[in-house]
């Protein structure tokens, strides 16, 4: 448990360097859930709960102002107490969306305070030209304000871990089958936050012809990865088109019948 | 006059931009909600500045122009980068008639687009891509799923931002501006948007599910309502919960509250064993 706890520690390090290693999406459920199930000795459920949640959480990225949960400690924690019960990836997401959702707000409330006392000590330091001092402030403040949250993670790892496990065999049946069904719908989340940071009338069109090919001709082996290799295809033709005015109205087979949806964009 | 013509115009060298491609990868490190990149858009510029404004006086008061509010897409920083170094070397040359204003309007007025094709690109493309063949392969249980994911994005990713540097500093200013105009940013967004899109389409269709468990009928020759929604469009009950989502989101909801109510809608399916 000690073990597991101070590994524990390292991938959240590891995770919380995600601004340091250039917003390299380490931090993303479905490496950090590889790595946490790979430390609690489940490598194959970890890399299944961290998809899961990658999933779900597909949606969350710091667009705009919205400032997304803090997936790194949801993922952390859903999924070393999931694989100790030994219960599976709507286990990990039950647990891991609440953590994810308190942890943004303790990363705000106290993380962001500490950066902004950095970049304010930065005016002053370049002002007197100190620029050995703004160097510590931009890097050191930064790691100081990204792992001051950090030691709740092995915490609540260490403290929580029995209670939980109680909690989630305690749970009625009826519950779990739930947070099974949500499982399979909160994905439908992201990709609509997705599609509505790059959607227009003019494209909309093309997340159709994605859906109804994987949806008609899923079974036969048409994947994610023959849809993008397809779809570059077609973005490589619109690119190099002459400059006369187009007319993207294609043809989008079935989508007749969801007008509906349509009539939203 | 020099006589080799490699874009390079004295002060500056490869080294210089190669320092400012390294020091650009922490960018978001040191993001703060007052003035969000400005701290990482000084700090990447130091050493270059050191060269170009040997006069510690003067060089203070361009760190202090550089550390207002900046924010655009980490992962193509460098190229307003490499502009302003181009222009922070022009202005050097120049110092009295250069107007020192038009560096902070360049770099203010490339924010807004840069931000927007960089973001449908990298959030919106290449990451739907990495997620889309990391996850199809990582909800099997193989452990090459995170680590294409990873190498997916970030290979791509570093090999853009390491060329945008001298792309900057070679094109200048007006480059970005006459892009713009020509209208070959947006056909570049356009692009990015239809990959985008097409492969979002495909894994909502492959990693969303729910189904009606209920039939009708007489004993031993009922008829599912499921078989019935199959028979119709296959894939159509997921294609309403992402309509209903994508309706809540532009009713203001935020994201995490229709994730909370996706969960309740769950348990209550389950409950009255409607849902599956």
């Amino acid at each position: 448990m000690v073990l597991q706890t101070i590994l524990i520690t390292l991938v959240a390090i590891l995770g919380k360097c995600e601004f340091l290693l250039g917003t390299s999406l380490i931090q993303r459920p479905i490496i950090m859930g590889a790595l946490t199930g790979l430390v609690m000795g489940d490598l194959q459920a970890g890399v299944i709960m961290g998809a899961t949640l990658e999933l779900a959480f597909v949606g969350a990225v710091s667009i705009g102002a919205y400032i997304p949960p803090d997936m790194l400690s949801g993922t952390i924690l859903g999924v070393a107490f999931a694989i100790k019960a030994g219960m599976g990836a709507e286990a990990a997401l039950t647990l891991g969306m609440p953590i994810a959702t308190i942890m943004l707000a303790l990363n705000t409330i106290i993380g962001s305070p500490v950066m902004l006392f950095f970049t304010h000590l930065a005016d002053k330091h370049v002002a007197q030209g100190n620029e050995k001092m703004f160097s510590f402030d931009v890097i050191g403040g930064g790691l100081i304000a990204a792992m001051v949250t950090l030691p709740i993670i092995p915490l609540a790892f260490y403290l929580g871990s029995d209670a939980v496990t109680a909690v989630l065999g305690g749970l009625p049946e009826f519950i779990q089958t739930g947070m099974n069904i949500a499982c399979g719908m909160i994905p439908a989340l992201g990709f609509a936050m997705l599609a509505q940071m790059i959607m227009n009338k003019k494209v909309a069109p093309y997340f159709f012809i994605g859906y109804f090919m994987v949806a008609y001709l899923g079974e036969y082996g048409i994947g994610t990865t023959a849809v993008a290799l397809l779809a570059c295809l077609i973005a490589a033709i619109q690119m190099f088109k002459s400059d006369k005015p187009v007319a993207v109205e294609k043809p989008v087979d079935n989508d007749a019948e969801d007008g509906g949806i349509l009539d939203e964009f | 006059m020099s006589s080799k013509n490699d874009g390079y115009n004295g002060i500056v060298t490869k080294k210089d931009l190669q320092r400012i491609f390294v020091r650009s990868i922490p960018t978001e490190l040191s993001w703060n909600y007052e003035r969000q990149m400005n701290m990482a858009y000084a700090w990447s510029l130091l050493p270059v500045l050191r060269k170009i404004y040997p006069d510690k006086e003067e060089r203070t008061k361009v760190l202090q122009r550089h550390l207002e509010f900046y924010n655009t897409t980490p992962y193509i920083i460098t190229l307003p980068l490499g502009i302003t170094t181009a222009m922070e070397e022009q202005r050097a040359k120049d110092i009295d008639n250069f107007d020192e204003t038009s560096i902070t309007n360049v770099k203010v007025a490339m924010m807004g687009p840069l931000a927007g094709i960089g973001d449908s690109i990298f959030w919106g493309t290449l990451r739907i891509i990495a997620t889309g063949i990391g996850t199809s392969l990582a909800l099997t249980g193989n452990p090459l799923g995170p680590i294409l994911y990873w190498l997916i994005y970030n290979v791509p990713g570093l090999i853009i931002r390491y060329q945008l540097t001298f792309l900057g500093y070679k094109l200048g200013s007006d480059v970005i501006v006459k892009a713009n105009e020509s209208g070959m940013m947006d056909k570049f967004t356009n692009a990015a948007a239809v990959v985008g899109l097409m492969v979002a389409g495909a894994m909502t269709a492959g990693n969303v599910f729910v189904t009606i468990p209920l039939s009708f009928g007489a004993e031993g020759m009922e008829t599912s309502i499921q078989s019935i929604f199959d028979g119709i469009v296959p894939g159509i009950l997921p294609l309403c919960v992402f309509g209903i989502t994508w309706w809540m989101l532009k009713k203001k909801i935020s994201p995490i509250a229709i994730m909370f109510i996706l969960m309740a809608v769950g348990i209550a399916g389950a409950f009255f064993g409607v849902l599956a």
